[in-house]
């Protein structure tokens, strides 16, 4: 696979480079620990959506991206300027490969998994034809496993090794913006020391309870002090959630509830179809707020949500719960 | 059925044992249903389910668990079970192809295909918004096929029924398969329809299903006369005085009433209706009188007890009951293969 990557990069080289004095060596550790080497810089990279996003906050564009929905509702991509980009996927583990390959990218970018052992885009499950991405180049990217934060500053050392200028003023300025609503973000919960938190995600069938330990935003609040519960006995094939029928949907009793942010407001309406919805106190008293789930990979990005939060948080009860 | 006396005797002999066996059958149903509520993945004591059942008013959590979900739930489960296992017996009948199921009539691609077309051209969400498009559609595959089948001279033959049913499915198939890689989200809904499960159905899903289910059991108890005679060879059927065409149609209408209702309810429910005909025709011999409630009560049995195990051998969480059947279907059905008397139709 990655002597395959070198020969592309080699071929792809041709086009002119930026005028970057440097070329290479490059080198990178991937969020799975192994060291990924190339003779050069690579130039010409394809990434999945919110990889792609961080990438694009230092100025680097790929050639190509995919992503896991369309990219007009993606959280990461709605507001971003696509012009010139070729489109290579939007739905979970369906990329075109064909496609891919004509863009000859030397670098393929895509969050490290640390529950799947695989990187975005070829996990478990993603079509046989679509992990062929895997054959054009050698892939790379921070871990999801711990904080949102260690993903950023994976996205900004990858950008810097890429050439990129990281201290670029708006970078600082989402930076700041980032602490400020930390500290905000902190007092708030500080004043309510109580306050219990529960993300879910609803469905027909089963009300899916998400385990912090999969879930890098959720371990960056319980670190900064909110109460996130963890929730006992998560599927073991499948750890980012606790399965929970409907009949057992009362099972913890948080004070607020938290729903993926993506699909808000149609999730919400699936989930008051289950009578047993209203058994959790917190959906019964309406203390229901936005969780930003999975997505979030930039200092700018993490300030607004934790703003949002932050606001959320300042109204909610903590005496709804057990 | 013959009418020769030598053949009607050992069948008027036999007759007190088969319906000694369908009572004993109705008993064991009852009994499942029973356990089907009392039992789940949430641990509710006896005491609380039958205070529930008494009271008929929800004053707590596990009384609404009892009667908000396991009821309709259960009874949700006889009437599809009931429906899939008498449209099996039926299909396998009047195609006279003993591998005759829903999926195999484009029943189940019929469904699927107008549950993508209502999430995406209608903006639908949620089993209760798209369950009349899956009935519609179920019911339009299953006459679409019998339509195809029925051009040439010779109408709706056994060999013409399975070639349509497998030329609809697969034309309905490409064309859900078409919409749904150009929309994430109509995927998302049909992966949690296409596993097929009783969960999260309450009494709106049951309410409105089972009107149909309900006429066309009915309907399909009373063909057992119609299906003797098909089973006899068209020759000696139309010898018997059977209008072949209007018969055929008459029962593939009863199957889309059936297989549609219970495939918008519950998603494609596999080896129930392909099996327990099987198992029916095994216990009760080729007379479809008896065929048709032996499996009318054996199915639900089956599917309210895999719906059982999936829901204790799941907790907290469970185990969709399409899932279940699949993995205790498939050993059932060679077993039945190898060792029973699979009987020729």
């Amino acid at each position: 696979m990655l002597s395959a990557g070198l020969v592309l990069s080699a071929c792809g080289s041709a086009a002119e480079d930026s005028g970057s004095d440097s070329s290479g060596p490059w080198s990178f550790v991937d969020g799975s620990g192994e060291t990924v080497k190339l003779d050069e810089i690579p130039k010409r990279i394809i990434a999945h959506a919110g990889e792609a996003a961080a990438l694009m906050s230092f100025g680097i564009r790929p050639v190509g991206i995919y992503g896991d929905e369309s990219v007009k509702t993606d959280p990461n991509l709605k507001d971003l300027d696509l012009d010139g980009i070729e489109i290579l996927g939007e739905e979970w583990g369906v990329i075109d490969v064909e496609k891919a390959a004509e863009l000859d990218p030397d670098l393929i970018v895509a969050d490290w998994w640390p529950a799947e052992k695989a990187h975005g885009g070829f996990e478990e499950g993603v079509e046989e034809k679509s992990l062929k991405l895997a054959e054009l180049a050698p892939v790379v990217g921070a871990t999801q496993g711990e904080s949102i934060l260690s993903l950023a500053q994976g996205y900004e050392k990858l950008a810097e090794s890429l050439g990129a200028d990281v201290d670029d003023p708006e970078l600082a300025a989402d930076k700041n913006a980032f602490e400020e609503a930390l500290s905000r973000f902190k007092e708030v919960v500080a004043s309510k020391p109580e306050l219990t938190v529960l993300a879910v995600s609803p469905s027909d069938d089963l009300l899916y309870v998400a385990n912090p330990e999969y879930a890098p935003e959720l371990l960056d609040f319980q670190e900064w002090g909110l109460k996130v519960i963890n929730p006992d006995s998560p599927d073991k094939g499948f750890p980012y959630w606790e399965n929970l029928s409907w009949e057992n949907a009362d099972k913890y009793q948080p004070d607020l509830l938290m729903i993926d942010s993506r699909q808000f407001d149609s999730t919400l309406a699936q989930a008051e179809k289950h009578p047993t919805w209203q058994t959790i106190r917190a959906a019964k008293a309406d203390a229901i707020i936005q969780w930003p789930a999975f997505w979030l990979h930039t200092y700018g990005d993490y300030a607004q949500a934790l703003e949002i939060l932050a606001d959320d948080l300042e109204k909610a009860d903590e005496n709804i719960g057990d | 059925m013959s009418t020769t006396g030598t053949v009607s005797v050992p069948v008027r002999r036999r007759a007190p044992v088969l319906g000694t066996g369908l009572a004993v059958l109705l008993v064991a149903l009852a009994a499942v249903a029973f356990l089907s509520v009392s039992l789940g993945s949430r641990s509710i004591s006896l005491a609380d389910v039958l205070r529930a059942l008494s009271d008929m008013t929800v004053t707590s959590t596990d009384g609404s668990v009892t009667l908000e979900m396991r009821v309709p739930r259960t009874l949700l489960g006889i009437l599809v079970g009931a429906a899939l296992g008498v449209s099996g017996a039926v299909l396998q009948g009047v195609t006279r192809n003993p591998l005759a199921d829903p999926g195999i009539m484009g029943i189940n691609a019929g469904a699927a295909a107008f549950v993508v077309l209502a999430i995406t051209v209608l903006g639908l969400r949620g089993i209760s918004a798209y369950i009349w498009f899956a009935f519609l559609g179920a019911a339009v595959a299953t006459l679409l096929v019998y339509a195809v089948a029925s051009l040439g001279r010779e109408g709706a033959t056994p060999v013409k029924l399975a070639l349509a049913g497998v030329a609809v499915t697969a034309g309905l198939t490409s064309v859900t398969t078409g919409i749904v890689m150009t929309d994430v989200d109509a995927l998302n809904e049909l992966r949690f329809w296409q596993v097929g499960s009783l969960a999260g159905r309450y009494a709106p899903i049951l309410f409105g299903v089972a009107p149909f289910l309900g006429l066309g059991l009915v309907a399909a108890l009373a063909c057992g006369r119609s299906l003797n005679g098909l089973a006899l060879g068209e020759d000696t059927a139309r010898a018997l005085g059977l209008n072949l065409a209007r018969t055929r149609l008459l029962l593939f209408a009863v199957v889309a009433v059936l297989c549609g209702a219970a495939t918008a309810a519950c998603g494609p429910i596999v080896f129930v209706g392909l099996v327990v005909p099987h198992i029916a025709r095994v216990l009760c011999g080729p007379d479809y009188r008896w065929i048709l409630p032996y499996s009318l009560l054996l199915s639900p049995i089956a599917l309210l007890l895999a719906d059982i195990a999936g829901r204790v051998l799941g907790s907290p969480g469970e185990l969709q009951v399409g899932v279940v059947l699949g993995v205790a279907g498939a050993p059932c059905f060679v077993a039945l293969v190898r060792y029973g008397r699979m009987a020729e139709l």
